[in-house]
C-alpha cells in the first residue's frame, strides 16, 4: 500500500510539472506580453513611458529570452514560493494567493462534501423506489439541477435573495466586518456569505451525483449477491445499505476526479458572479487584464488542486475495492 | 435470470411489432440494427420532443433576421433598459405607447404607458432590410409596428432589442458548441481508434497526454485559452478560434471513450477471424472496428453538446469568449453579471431561458440516443 | 405415494406468478404443484423460461420486481411440532400464514417480514448458477458465511468465524483459514461455488435450493460439485431443490423428478420412471435431445421442433401443443389437460391428454371456439385411446 502511494504521488507531481509546462505554453502564445498591457494602462494614466524604460523592464522581467529560459524562471520562482508581482492587484502573488487558495479550496471541498452527502441518500430511495411518484419528482429535479448553468443558477439565486429576502450578498464580507478583526460574529457573518454560493456550486454535481447513484444502485441490485444476501435472510434495509451501496459507491470514488474538476469550474464562475475573493475568480481577473504569469500559476494552482483530488480518490478507492491491484 | 432477459428483449419492441410475431418465430432477427435503434429512440417521448424542439430553434436562427422585428446591433440611447413592450388586444394585437416624463423636480426620468392608443401589430410589415438565406433581399419581418419599438423582452444596456439579440444569438450559440463537438469526435475518434487498437507505448503515450489535460479543470483551462485570443480578431475569425478550442478539451473524453470500444471490439471473435483470413490492419479498423463503434461515438459525441454550449456561454458571458459586435447568449448574459442592473432590469436574463432550454433539449436529446444505442450501458 | 404431509418438507399448489410489464402480463408460473419429501432430491427440469427458477425464487419470497405470487400456496413444514411453526410466525401480522396441517404457507407471509427472513437461510438456502457474481465482491467469504451465522445461530463473533472456517473445511476446501480471509475475486469459479454450499449449509438448512449450480463450471468441477452435495445431503439429511437443465446431472443425483414447461408441470415421477417411462411427449423429446455414446453414426440428433413462444403470447389448451408430435387437433388446442396419476409402484402424474381416461380438464376460455369446445373433447374421446396405444406400440 505505501508503495502505491509512493507510486501515484511521484505521478502526480510528474502530472503537475506536465501541466505547467501547458499553462505556460498557451500563456506564451498570447501576442503581446504582460508589459504591454502595463505600458498601455501606464500611458492611459498619462504617464510617459520612453523607449529605454520599456527596454530596462524588459530586460527585468527577461521578455525577449528564449521561452525555456522564461520557463524555468517562471517555474522555480513557483517551486520557492517567490511568485512574483501581480500588475493586476499590484502585491506579490503568494499573498494574493494564500488566502485565495484556501477559499477556493473550502468551497469545492465543502461543494464535494454536500453533494455526496445528499447525492447518496437521495440516489439509494430512489433506486429502491422506482417508478414511484417521489423518484419522477427527483429525477425532473435532477435534470433541471443538470441543464441549469452554474452562473445563471448563481445570478438568479442573487436576485431571488436580494429581491425578496433582503440578504445581502456578494463578497466575504459585509462592510462593517471588512477590515474587522477575526471574531465570532466576521466568521458567521463570513458562513452567511459563503453558503448561498456553495449550495450553488453543490447543485449540479449534487443532481449528477444523484443520477449517477439511482443508475449504479439499480445495476447492483439486479447482482446475484444481492439475491445471495436475500436468501441468507439479511433484512432487507441492511442488503441494501451493507451488500448493495457499498459496492455501487465504487463507480462514485472513480468519477471523483470528474466531479470535483467540475467543481472548480463551478466554483470559478460562482465566485465572480457573487465576487468572492478564490482562486478560479483571480483566475479570470487576471486573464481578462492580461497579467498572463500569474494567471499562468493560477492555473496550475487549480490543477494542483484536482491532482491531489484524483490521487485521494485513487488511494480510496484502492482502500474500499480489493479488487483493486495495489502493486499496479 | 434467462427469463427475464428473454423477457427484455421483448420489451423494447413496439406493440405493433410484437403482435406481428407469430408464436413460433421471433422476428427480431430479421430487423436491421439501424431500425431497432430508430425503434427504440422512438420510444423516448421526451428524446422526440427535445429533438423536435432544437430543430424548430435551427430553423429559427436561419430565418434569424425575418423573425426579428428590429436590428439586433442598432444602438438606442432612448430605449436604454427599455422595459418589455406591453402587449395588449385593446382594438385588435398591439403595444402599448411608453411616453418619457422627466420629473421637473428631481430631473430623473421614468417612463408612463398608455394602453388607450395601442400601436397595432402589423405582420409581414416592413423593417430593416436583410438578405434572407443570404441571399434574397428584402425587408420583410414576421410582427412590426410603425411606430416606435417592438421590444417584446425589452431592451439592453445599449438600447437594443434583447428578443431580436436572443434570435440572433442562436446562429453564434447553437452552433459553436456543436461545431466544436464535431471537431473534437474527429479527433477523438482518430486519436481513440489508433490507441485502442494500435496498442503498446503509443497508447500509454496518448494516454498520459489524455490524462494531463484531464487534470486541469476544464472551464479555466478554456478561459485560458479564449484569453490568449488576440482581442482585436474579427468576429468569424474568433468564432473559429473558439470551435478549436472547446474541440482542444473535449477530444480527451472522446478519445477514451472510443478507445474502451475498440479494445472490446479488437477481441472480438469476428476481429480475430478477419486476422486469420488476412486482412490488413487498417481494412480492420475500417470495416469492423469504425463502423461498430459510430453509433457509440455519436452518442456519446451528442451529450459532450451541452457542455460545450455552457462553455461558449460561460466565457462569453465572463468577457472572454465571443466579445460585443458578435451576438451570442453569454454576450447577451454579459449585461445580467451586474447585479444592481439585474435587480433593476430583470429582463436581460431572458436569454438565459433560451440557453436552459437549448441546453436541456440537448441532454435529454443525447440521452435518447445513448440509450437507443446500447441500452445495456 | 407420500406417507402423509409431515413427510413432507415443501407442498407447493396452484402457484401463480405474475410479471406485469410495460407490454402486459407475463405469468410465470400457471398453477405449479408438486411435493418436496425429507431427505430426498427432487430435480427440476425444463428448457430456459419454463418458471423453474420462478419457482425456486418463490419459495424463497425473492422473486424480483416487480414479480409478484398471485395465487397458490407454498407450504413449509419445519422439522418438529407445530410449535415449530409458531415461533416462525411471531409477528402478528403473520398469524394468517399458518396452515391447518401445521406448516407456514410461504406465499403468505410478506416478503421482508420476521418470519419470512427466520426461514430464508436458516430453514431454506439457496445457491446459484454463477458463482463468479452470487459472493459480495468487497467482504471477505468468511466474513460472509458468517453473516449468515450470526443471523440465525449465534451471536458470538468468534463462534460464528470458527464455524465458517469449519464449513469451510466440510466442504472440501485446502487451508480453509486462508480461504475464510480470501476475496470472491481471489477464487476459482469451482471454489466459489463451495464457498456459495458452505454459506448455505452453515445453518444446517432443511431445504437446500440449488437453481442450475453446476452450469457455469467445466465438467470436472461439476462432477466435483456433485459428489460433494450427494454426500453433504447425507451427512446433514436435508433435502435439495435441483434445478437444472441437464437430464444427465438429474441421473447422478435425483430421486424424483419434475418436468416444467411454461409455467406448468407437465410430468412428476420418480428418476427411474422418468429415463425408463417417460409419458409425456415434452419429456420424451427432452430425453431423445440427449446425444449418446454409441449412437448410430449418422443417426441425426433429435431435436424439439419450434421454440418456446414470447412470454406475452398466452396459448389455448396445452401449452406444448404447437410442438407436440403427438397433438390432437380440438383437444389439445382447447382443454388445459388435468393432472392424471398413472398407475404403477411409485408417484407418477401427467399432464396430458393421451393419458386422461375422459378428457377431464377445464376447456379453456382461450380457446377461439370457446363455445364448442366441450362438445368437441366429447368427440375426440374416442380417438384418443387409438393414438395413445399407437404411440406405445
Amino acid at each position: 500500500m505505501l508503495v502505491f502511494i509512493i507510486r501515484r504521488l511521484a505521478y502526480a507531481v510528474l502530472t503537475v510539472v506536465a501541466v505547467s509546462f501547458i499553462a505556460f505554453f498557451i500563456i506564451e502564445l498570447a501576442p503581446g506580453s504582460a508589459l504591454t498591457e502595463e505600458f498601455a494602462r501606464l500611458r492611459a494614466q498619462g504617464a510617459e513611458v520612453s523607449g529605454a524604460q520599456i527596454e530596462a523592464m524588459e530586460k527585468q522581467y527577461g521578455i525577449n529570452d528564449p521561452w525555456i529560459v522564461k520557463y524555468w524562471k517562471w517555474v522555480s520562482g513557483l517551486a520557492h514560493g517567490n511568485m512574483g508581482q501581480s500588475f493586476l492587484y499590484h502585491e506579490p502573488v503568494s499573498q494574493l494567493i494564500g488566502s485565495r487558495l484556501a477559499l477556493s479550496v473550502a468551497l469545492s471541498f465543502g461543494a464535494i462534501i454536500v453533494a455526496w452527502a445528499i447525492a447518496i441518500p437521495v440516489g439509494v430511495f430512489s433506486a429502491t423506489h422506482r417508478y414511484t411518484i417521489p423518484d419522477y419528482i427527483i429525477t425532473v429535479i435532477q435534470f433541471v439541477g443538470v441543464a441549469i448553468p452554474e452562473f445563471l443558477l448563481a445570478l438568479g439565486v442573487m436576485v431571488a435573495a436580494v429581491k425578496w429576502f433582503g440578504l445581502q450578498v456578494g463578497g466575504l464580507f459585509d462592510t462593517q466586518y471588512l477590515n474587522a478583526p477575526w471574531s465570532m460574529a466576521r466568521f458567521g457573518d463570513m458562513v452567511s456569505h459563503l453558503w448561498m454560493p456553495l449550495a450553488v456550486i453543490a447543485v449540479g454535481s449534487t443532481a449528477w451525483l444523484t443520477r449517477v447513484m439511482r443508475a449504479n444502485l439499480f445495476d447492483v441490485l439486479g447482482q446475484q449477491y444481492v439475491q445471495t444476501a436475500r436468501a441468507k435472510g439479511v433484512p432487507e434495509r441492511r442488503v441494501i445499505w451493507k451488500h448493495a451501496v457499498r459496492n455501487a459507491l465504487h463507480p462514485l470514488v472513480m468519477t471523483f476526479g470528474t466531479t470535483l474538476g467540475a467543481l472548480i469550474s463551478g466554483e470559478a464562475i460562482v465566485s465572480i458572479v457573487f465576487a468572492l475573493p478564490t482562486t478560479g475568480q483571480a483566475l479570470v481577473q487576471t486573464l481578462i487584464s492580461k497579467d498572463t504569469y500569474v494567471a499562468a500559476t493560477l492555473l496550475t494552482l487549480l490543477s494542483v488542486l484536482l491532482v491531489v483530488g484524483n490521487l485521494i480518490s485513487d488511494i480510496a478507492l484502492a482502500w474500499i475495492d480489493p479488487r483493486v491491484k495495489v502493486t499496479d | 435470470m434467462s427469463q427475464l432477459a428473454e423477457l427484455e428483449t421483448t420489451d423494447l419492441m413496439p406493440d405493433d411489432d410484437r403482435a406481428a410475431l407469430a408464436p413460433e418465430q421471433s422476428g427480431i432477427g430479421e430487423v436491421s440494427q439501424t431500425r431497432l435503434m430508430i425503434r427504440r429512440f422512438r420510444k423516448s417521448k421526451l428524446a422526440v420532443i427535445s429533438g423536435i424542439i432544437l430543430i424548430i430553434m435551427y430553423l429559427g436562427a436561419v430565418f434569424a433576421p425575418f423573425l426579428s422585428p428590429n436590428d439586433p446591433a442598432q444602438v438606442d440611447a432612448n430605449y436604454k433598459f427599455s422595459k418589455p413592450s406591453h402587449l395588449t388586444l385593446n382594438g385588435g394585437p398591439g403595444i402599448c405607447q411608453v411616453k418619457q416624463v422627466i420629473d421637473p423636480v428631481t430631473i430623473s426620468s421614468h417612463y408612463v404607458t398608455d394602453c388607450n392608443n395601442a400601436i397595432p401589430l402589423r405582420f409581414f410589415g416592413r423593417g430593416f432590410e436583410y438578405k434572407l438565406f443570404g441571399l434574397i433581399p428584402t425587408d420583410r419581418h414576421l410582427v412590426t409596428v410603425d411606430k416606435g419599438k417592438l421590444l417584446l423582452f425589452g431592451a439592453d444596456s445599449q438600447g437594443r432589442d434583447i428578443a431580436s439579440r436572443m434570435v440572433y444569438g442562436s446562429r453564434v450559440s447553437m452552433t459553436i458548441g456543436v461545431l466544436g463537438v464535431i471537431i473534437a469526435t474527429i479527433l477523438g475518434s482518430v486519436i481513440g481508434t489508433v490507441s485502442g487498437y494500435v496498442r503498446g507505448p503509443t497508447d500509454t503515450v496518448i494516454q498520459r497526454v489524455i490524462e494531463i489535460i484531464m487534470s486541469i479543470p476544464q472551464l479555466p483551462l478554456w478561459a485560458t485559452m479564449a484569453a490568449v485570443m488576440p482581442p482585436n480578431m474579427s468576429v468569424t475569425g474568433r468564432y473559429f478560434l473558439m470551435t478549436i478550442i472547446l474541440s482542444l478539451v473535449t477530444w480527451t473524453g472522446l478519445a477514451r471513450q472510443v478507445r474502451g470500444k475498440v479494445m472490446s471490439y479488437a477481441n472480438a471473435d469476428y476481429v480475430n477471424a478477419a486476422k486469420s483470413a488476412g486482412s490488413s490492419g487498417s481494412r480492420i479498423v475500417l470495416t469492423h472496428l469504425v463502423p461498430n463503434a459510430a453509433s457509440h461515438i455519436v452518442a456519446v459525441s451528442m451529450l459532450a453538446v451541452p457542455t460545450a454550449i455552457l462553455a461558449e456561454t460561460a466565457l462569453s458571458f465572463l468577457g472572454i469568449g465571443m466579445l460585443d459586435p458578435a451576438i451570442s447568449w453569454g454576450v447577451l448574459l454579459q449585461d445580467a453579471s451586474k447585479i444592481d442592473v439585474l435587480q433593476q432590469y430583470p429582463w436581460v436574463l431572458i436569454p438565459a431561458l433560451a440557453v436552459i432550454l437549448c441546453v436541456t433539449c440537448f441532454q435529454l436529446l443525447g440521452d435518447g440516443v445513448r440509450d437507443a444505442v446500447d441500452p445495456y450501458s | 405415494m407420500t406417507d402423509g404431509p409431515t413427510d413432507t418438507i415443501v407442498s407447493v399448489k396452484d402457484l401463480e406468478v405474475e410479471f406485469p410489464t410495460s407490454l402486459g402480463v407475463v405469468r410465470a408460473l400457471n398453477g405449479v404443484n408438486f411435493d418436496i419429501p425429507r431427505g430426498k432430491v427432487i430435480g427440476i427440469v425444463g428448457e430456459s423460461g419454463c418458471g423453474k427458477s420462478v419457482t425456486a425464487r418463490a419459495i424463497m419470497q425473492i422473486i424480483e420486481r416487480p414479480g409478484r405470487i398471485t395465487g397458490g400456496s407454498i407450504e413449509f413444514h419445519r422439522k418438529g411440532s407445530e410449535a415449530a411453526a409458531d415461533e416462525l410466525l411471531s409477528e402478528p401480522e403473520d398469524k394468517d400464514a399458518a396452515t391447518r396441517s401445521g406448516g407456514v404457507d410461504i406465499a403468505k407471509l410478506d416478503p421482508n417480514s420476521r418470519g419470512m427472513r427466520a426461514i430464508r437461510g436458516a430453514e431454506i438456502a439457496m445457491i446459484f448458477q454463477e458463482p463468479m457474481t452470487s459472493l459480495n465482491p468487497v467482504y471477505t467469504v468468511g466474513s460472509q458465511i458468517e453473516e449468515a451465522i450470526l443471523l440465525h445461530q449465534t451471536d458470538d463473533k468468534q463462534q460464528a468465524k470458527a464455524q465458517a472456517v469449519d464449513m469451510l473445511r466440510q466442504v472440501g476446501m485446502p487451508n480453509p483459514e486462508r480461504i475464510a480471509t480470501s476475496y470472491p475475486h481471489e477464487l476459482s469459479g469451482g471454489m466459489r461455488q463451495r464457498a456459495m454450499i458452505a454459506m448455505a449449509l452453515s445453518c444446517h438448512p432443511a431445504l437446500l435450493i440449488a437453481d442450475e449450480p453446476t452450469t457455469a463450471l467445466d465438467v470436472t468441477t461439476e462432477a466435483q460439485i456433485l459428489s460433494l452435495m450427494r454426500d453433504l445431503k447425507s451427512e446433514i439429511g436435508m433435502s435439495i431443490m435441483f434445478i437444472t437443465h441437464s437430464m444427465g446431472v438429474v441421473a447422478q443425483l435425483c430421486d424424483e423428478v419434475i418436468v416444467m414447461y411454461l409455467g406448468r408441470v407437465v410430468e412428476r415421477a420418480s428418476v427411474d420412471e422418468i429415463f425408463y417411462n417417460p409419458k409425456h411427449p415434452y419429456t420424451r423429446s427432452l430425453l431423445r435431445s440427449i446425444p449418446r455414446i454409441g449412437a448410430q453414426r449418422q443417426e441425426k440428433l433429435e431435436v424439439i421442433k419450434g421454440s418456446i413462444p414470447d412470454p406475452y403470447t398466452r396459448l389455448p389448451g396445452c401449452t406444448f401443443h404447437p410442438r407436440c408430435p403427438d397433438y390432437m387437433d380440438g383437444v389439445c388446442n382447447t382443454i388445459i389437460p388435468a393432472e392424471t396419476l398413472l398407475a404403477g409402484p411409485t408417484l407418477h402424474t401427467v399432464r396430458c391428454h393421451l393419458y386422461s381416461d375422459n378428457n377431464e380438464g377445464e376447456p379453456d376460455p382461450l380457446a377461439t371456439e370457446g363455445a364448442s369446445a366441450g362438445g368437441q373433447a366429447t368427440d375426440q374421446a374416442d380417438k384418443q385411446p387409438a393414438a395413445a396405444s399407437a404411440l406405445k406400440a
